[in-house]
Order: structure tokens, then sequence, then C-alpha cells
């Protein structure tokens, strides 16, 4: 058999599968632009036109922002800890990968146990006599934003891990032993070359976030729908398919929109790191 | 600083997790934590409905046939890559990497609207199919890393002695690269089996899996039997870790390649 035959042979079954995801996608493009038959962007400027649609997609971009800053702020320091932790490094590593791989569903559901009218932060205040009547804890943007960062932090984490395990130890201290101060040293040295890892952890976060429709059904109020949990309703009450598919396309607009100039300045970036290095 | 926010971060992590698996054990009717009475009673009712069961079963066989076929594809599509030299070998890398940068919502609609088309919405075989294409990036790149640290000498040498390309491949080839498929296997199980965001989409009143039966009861009802369901979820993925641990170290998820 010829080598060509046995290469498509073998890129065939992936190809398969990743084809009927490109014609999917291409597939609902084309049917939020189309109705009756003819070329019509009317399903956009319908949701355009609509002020509690244009909120929505205000209040998902905003939750999203916000997931994301503060996934990235906790995140750093934490796999910095880890990256530069002198003991039993795989017991941390356990404690970040085990819960990511844990469903989704069960980790939002913990977060209705511990947040809930008659959960454990409610349970125990009551109990103190702090209170006498549940505070709100869920049901608002708190408790989703809680959940989302819960849900999405590891993919940070992993992401800047990845790259701080990378850089030697050696080029802070040669830093410091040339009289760098060790926050200039870490903003100089250490947060640059990170820099790739983070905006990897910031792209899968944001674009998690705004497709999230678990985490925010389960801990957000009922009025207050993001995107994803908006064309989880058109779906599946309403059976309004071109609607869901135009609202699908913004999402991607929204989601791709910020994350595509990311990755391309992620590459950049490294590319030019690497170049550095290697003139050393 | 940096001390004090990850050891806060260490604890939050696991920390919703406990709280459920604790709560399972409750002897009370309703959910509430700390718990009132230790009882395995809803253990009992879980593991007593045929319901449940049934659809536990449909997820683990949905992960199963998911992760091998995800996998097969992932081995010859990396083999095409890193061996032959396809010609936009970068560039098809990067397509199989795409389901995990498609919003999941979106994702859903997207197989809805081929899923119907193909007449296989509600079905086992549309689950299978979507389970594919949403475990490919999690099985490609460990098999693809494995397959780039295996010395192709080795595989001359072995037909250069003799052995025909079958032998070589299940003797020489396919030990090289163990570890990266045990590694997508357990890796896309994993993912395949906890998924639901774009599962939720595609099920129907003949084929449901695990998580969306949980999740659809979290919305209706707050019985502690799904407390009881999400630690058995639980318990499924500390096993699929510590395999996954003991076959190529945890370390494998922050390596790069």
């Amino acid at each position: 058999m010829p080598k060509s035959i046995r290469t498509g042979l073998l890129l065939a079954p992936s190809a398969l599968l990743m084809g009927v995801f490109v014609v999917g996608l291409v597939r609902l493009i084309a049917s939020s632009l189309i109705i009756d038959g003819q070329f019509d962007i009317g399903h956009y400027t319908a949701i355009l036109n609509r002020a509690d649609y244009v909120a929505m997609l205000g209040r998902t971009l905003r939750i999203a922002a916000l997931t994301t800053v503060i996934s990235a702020l906790i995140g750093f320091p934490t796999a910095y800890f880890v990256a530069r932790y002198r003991g039993n490094r795989n017991f941390l590593l356990l404690l970040i990968i085990f819960p990511w791989l844990v469903s989704i569903v069960v980790r939002s559901y913990g977060w209705v146990v511990i947040l809930g009218p008659r959960g454990l932060i409610n349970g125990y205040l009551t109990w103190m006599g702090l209170i006498d009547r549940p505070a709100k804890l869920m049901y608002n943007d708190f408790g989703v934003i809680l959940g989302l960062v819960h849900v999405l932090l590891p993919f940070m984490i992993i992401a800047v891990l990845s790259v701080l395990l990378q850089i030697p130890r050696s080029l802070e201290e040669a830093t410091m032993s040339l009289g760098s101060k060790p926050s200039h040293s870490f903003r100089t040295v250490m947060l640059p070359l990170a820099m790739p890892g983070i905006l990897t952890g910031v792209t899968l976060v944001y674009l998690m976030a705004t497709g999230a429709i678990v985490t925010p059904l389960l801990l957000g109020g009922l009025g207050d729908t993001m995107l994803g949990t908006e064309i989880f309703q058109e779906v599946m009450h309403f059976f309004d398919y071109p609607k869901a598919a135009a609202l699908a396309t913004v999402l991607l607009v929204t989601a791709l929109g910020v994350v595509l100039p990311i990755q391309f300045f992620e590459r950049w970036l490294s590319a030019r790191l690497s170049d550095g290095g290697d003139r050393t | 600083m940096t001390r004090f926010i990850a050891i806060a971060v260490l604890l939050f992590l696991p920390l919703p997790i406990v709280i459920v698996v604790l709560s399972s054990f409750t002897s009370a009717g309703y959910l509430s934590f700390p718990i009132e009475g230790f009882s395995l009673r809803w253990y009992a009712e879980f593991l007593g409905s045929a319901d449940w069961l049934r659809v536990l079963g449909t997820s683990a066989l949905l992960a199963l046939i998911g992760a091998l076929v995800s996998t097969g594809a992932s081995l010859a599509a990396a083999w095409a890559v890193v061996r032959h030299g396809v010609r936009f070998g970068t560039a098809y890398e990067t397509l199989l990497l795409t389901p995990l940068i498609f919003p999941h919502a979106a994702i859903g609609v997207i197989m809805i609207v081929t899923l119907s088309s193909l007449g296989w919405l509600g079905t086992f075989t549309g689950l299978v199919l979507v389970h594919c294409i949403l475990t490919i990036p999690y099985a490609y790149r460990p098999v693809a890393a494995a397959l780039r640290k295996a010395d192709p000498a080795l595989e001359e040498a072995a037909a250069s002695l003799g052995a025909r390309p079958w032998r070589t491949f299940w003797q020489v080839s396919l030990p090289a690269v163990r570890p990266g498929l045990v590694t997508s296997l357990l890796f896309s199980f994993i993912i395949s089996f906890d998924e639901v965001t774009v599962t939720m989409f595609l099920v129907g009143p003949f084929v449901m899996t695990l998580p969306v039966q949980v999740f659809s009861e979290v919305l209706e009802s707050a019985s502690p039997v799904i407390a009881a369901v999400s630690a058995t979820l639980v318990l499924f993925t500390s096993v699929m870790v510590f395999v996954l641990d003991k076959v190529i170290g945890i370390q494998f998820f922050v390596e790069r390649d």
C-alpha cells in the first residue's frame, strides 16, 4: 500500500469526527442567518433590539471577566507556591487535579449544600444565634462567580504551573544575588516568563465561563440568565432552534472575539521568549 | 501573602466535594449540613433503584466506548502526524484541539443541529459520537507526546531483523507508547463519564447519563439520594485518578510537550 493511502487511512477516523464538528458549526451559523429560506439577519437584530438580551449579554461578559480576573489573581500565587514547594509536591498536585476531574454538577451541588438556605454556613450562623433568617448566599451573582471560580480555577493553576515548572529556580536566585529585591525580581523575571501560561489559563477560564450552564443554573437567580442558560432555555423549553442558533453564534463571537487576540499574543510572546533563550 | 492565598486555595478546591460526600451519610429525609445522624439509607435507595443503576450503566458504557474510539482515532492520527510527517501536521493537531476552545453551550447547539440531521438525537449512538468529539483533545495529547518520545530506530531495527509490520507494531511500537495510551484511555473516560453541559442538550426519553440525571434532580428536589449518587461519582473519579497516578504519575498533567 502506498504511504499516502496509509496516511489517509490513519487520519480518516479523527478527520471524520472533526468533520462532523466543523460541518455542524457551519450549519449552526447558516441556520441562524436564514428566515423562510432567505438570507436574513433578523434573528440578530431581534436579539440586539431587546433590552433584556443586551443586559444578559453584558451580564455574561461581566461574570466571565470577573471569574477570569479572580482566577488569575488567586491561581497565580497558588501555582507559584506549588512550583517552589520543596516537600511532597505530588500531594499538592492531587489537591488541584482531583477536584478538577470531579464532575461540575457534583462540585456546583457542593456549593448548594454549603451556601443554601439550610446549608453549612447558614446552619452555623443560625446555631451561633447570629442570624434568625437564612442569609442569601446564593441565587445571586456572588454564588455564580464563586461556583465558576471553583469549577474553572484548576485550568488556570495547571496552565500557569506547567510554565513555572520549566523556569529554573536559579534564575530567580541569580537576579536576587545581583541585588534585585524579591518584588522587582518577580515583576521583571518571573511574571514575563510565566505570561504564556497566564494567557492560556485566562483563555480557557474565560471561554468556559461564557459558555457555562450548569453552575449558573444551580447557583444563580431564576431571573438573571446568562447567555449559556438562555440558550439552554430556548432549546429545551421553547424549542426555538433558530433563535438558539443565533444566540450560540453570538456566544461564539463573544468568546472567540476576546480569546483569539489573546492566543495570537501568546504565540508571539512564546516565540519571542524562546528566541531570547536561544541567544543566551 | 502568596503562601496564605495558596493554602487557602488548596483547601478551597476539595471543600465542596468533601461536604457532598459527608452529607450523603445523613439519616434525615432532607439535605442539611452538619448531618443529623449517620445512615447509609440513601446509598441503599440509590443502589436499590433500577432507574439509577440503568443510568449509571449507560454512563459507564458511553465513557468506555467513547474512550476506546477517541483513543484509537487519536493514536492513528498521531501516528500519521508524527511518523509519516503529514504536510499540515501542526495545523491538524490544532484542529483536533478545537473542541476544547469552543464554549460548551455553543457545542451543545451545534450537536443538536448535527444529531437531528442524522436522526440520532436522544440516542446512545448520538451520545457516543459527541463524546468522541469532546474527548479527542484530551486523548490526542498524551498519545502524541508518548509517540514523540518513542524512538523510531527501534521499529527500524525490528523491521531490519525481519519482523513483519504487524509484529513490529504489536511487539515494539505499541509497548513504547503504552503509558500514553493508558493515559488517553483513562483521561477521556473521566472526561466523558463526567460530561454534562453538552450531553444535557442531547439526552432523551430513552437515553440518560448519570451527571445529567443528577443535575435535573438537583434542580427539582433536594433529596439526599443525590448526595449519595454524587459521592459515588466522586468515588469513581478517585479510583481513576489513583490509577492514573500509579500508571503515569500525576505530574503528567503539568508537563509541557
